[in-house]
């Protein structure tokens, strides 16, 4: 009966959020968070959401972006390339450069200097270096790569986003889980203590695992 | 008075919460100082077992903090230890009785009476063990060296250190023989993944079963192994260096007369 006001399509790299430009932005908000609370399959923590750039300004996108996080996805302000929307106004297309400058920067690295206990959980759009531990329960998620100055015994995904080239290495890799992009590999239930660093990536469709050599110093 | 309030926590239940907490109230107790123990596992309390003082029990925790009774109305002395002090709990109401800032109060004002107050945690994580932690000054967490309880201590620790609370670990219910044979985590597998300072290691005893539905802890018993370790705790939680013991395993002649008995 009454027509949707946001509609939700899936893309390759997870979810995209669509409305007509210049719907109410409360409404937007209502509709979207009527969604999210009716717990849908969609909704997967760890989601990336995206929306094209233009369609909400900075304080509203900040809003949007916290109700998000809030329920563990993560808001990207993206062009879609394919539906390429008739994007006439002349501000918008400025405001649009300015995002694609944002997202040409380098990506973020997260530094944890602490062990993760179970039950704790990191998650971080780049790539992530951890000086400590990854205790069993606990869980790493990351767009990049992650580097462990440590024991790894937890769950570790790389490349959350979909990204193959992303890696993990860690002093000690012996995790629960490894995950690299949308492949996930069990390590064997009697698997060897490692006493070197190893690497996980992934090699002709493939989690691999092979010792790497790191410099001390590094 | 210079007081210390200790919560004994381990997330999961079964590994020795109560027995510490009644072990180190007794041990203290013993070496003069002024001990209370308040048992904040509403619902299943069973402190007051241990300490052979259930049949004394007047007011509870929870009647305390509705206001029916005073805190001192509910203190049960302890037979023995004329030092020693319980504060029970309800076994009637549930966890949701009590609240963590009304616990912070009730804490706070009791620290001017005690050396000591050791609040004895329920299992989990949820209302009881933040009650049970509010206005304590640092925390024992007891674990036993096996995965799920080396686990759940591993989230309770996480917890803690979120709340900037100072922590110390206790391994209960070591098997030194299984922990030579490899089939039970080694001390240096718990520190591993743990890394939390010990304070405590106490070997498995059945003597400690024994005293338990007896009502009097086993630091009491001279001859126990496990009562000599929580002396040793005591000994330290006091400020005393006192060497970790060495557990005895069993050597050739020990399963020989194993063999010969059957």
């Amino acid at each position: 009966m009454s027509e949707e006001i946001v509609k939700i399509k899936g893309t390759k790299t997870g979810l995209r959020i669509v409305f007509d430009k210049g719907t109410e932005f409360d409404e937007v908000e209502r509709d979207i968070l009527g969604k999210l609370e009716s717990g849908s399959q969609f909704f997967y923590r760890g989601t990336v959401v995206s929306i094209d750039p233009g369609l909400l300004n900075d304080e509203d996108t900040e809003r949007l972006s916290r109700m998000f996080r809030q329920h563990g996805m993560l808001l990207r302000i993206e062009n879609s390339a394919k539906d390429s929307e008739k994007v006439s106004h002349k501000a918008v297309v400025h405001e649009e450069k300015k995002n694609d400058d944002v997202q040409a920067s380098p990506q973020q690295m997260t530094v944890l200097n602490r062990t993760l206990r179970s039950g704790q959980e990191l998650r971080c759009e780049g790539g992530c270096l951890i000086v400590g531990n990854v205790n069993p329960g606990a869980q790493v998620i990351a767009g990049g790569s992650i580097d462990i100055r440590g024991t790894c015994r937890g769950i570790v995904h790389a490349g959350a986003f979909g990204d193959y080239n992303a890696f993990i290495v860690a002093d000690r890799l012996m995790p629960v889980q490894i995950r690299i992009a949308n492949l996930i590999a069990q390590p064997p239930d009697q698997s060897e203590q490692p006493d070197y660093p190893e690497r996980a990536s992934i090699r002709d469709g493939r989690i691999i695992i092979e010792p790497v050599e790191r410099k001390a110093n590094s | 008075m210079m007081s210390e309030v200790i919560v004994i926590t381990s997330g999961k239940g079964g590994v020795g919460k109560s027995t510490t907490t009644a072990n180190l109230g007794v041990g203290l107790a013993k070496r003069g100082k002024k001990v209370a123990l308040v048992d904040t596992d509403t619902g299943l309390r069973n402190l007051d077992i241990l300490l052979g003082l259930e049949r004394r029990i007047v007011y509870t925790l929870v009647d305390v903090v509705a206001g029916r009774a005073t805190w001192k109305q509910a203190l049960v002395r302890h037979k023995k230890y004329e030092s020693l002090f319980l504060l029970p709990t309800s076994q009637v109401a549930d966890k949701t009785a009590i609240e963590p800032d009304q616990m912070e109060a009730l804490i706070n004002d009791m620290k001017q009476e005690f050396d000591y107050i050791l609040v004895d945690c329920p299992a989990g994580i949820e209302q009881g063990f933040k009650t049970a932690v509010a206005g304590s000054d640092w925390a024992i967490v007891v674990t036993m060296p096996e995965v799920a309880a080396v686990r759940d201590a591993d989230k309770i620790i996480g917890r803690l250190q979120a709340d900037n609370k100072d922590i110390k670990l206790i391994v209960n219910r070591i098997r030194p023989q299984m922990v030579k044979d490899g089939i039970m985590l080694s001390m240096a597998d718990i520190d591993d993944i743990l890394s939390i300072p010990c304070m405590g290691q106490v070997p498995y005893d059945e003597k400690v079963v024994d005293s338990s539905n007896r009502g009097e802890p086993v630091v009491e018993w001279e001859e126990s192994q496990a009562g000599q370790a929580y002396r040793n705790i005591v000994s330290r939680i006091l400020g005393e260096d006192v060497p970790f013991m060495e557990f005895r395993t069993e050597g050739f002649f020990d399963r020989l007369k194993h063999v010969f008995k059957h």
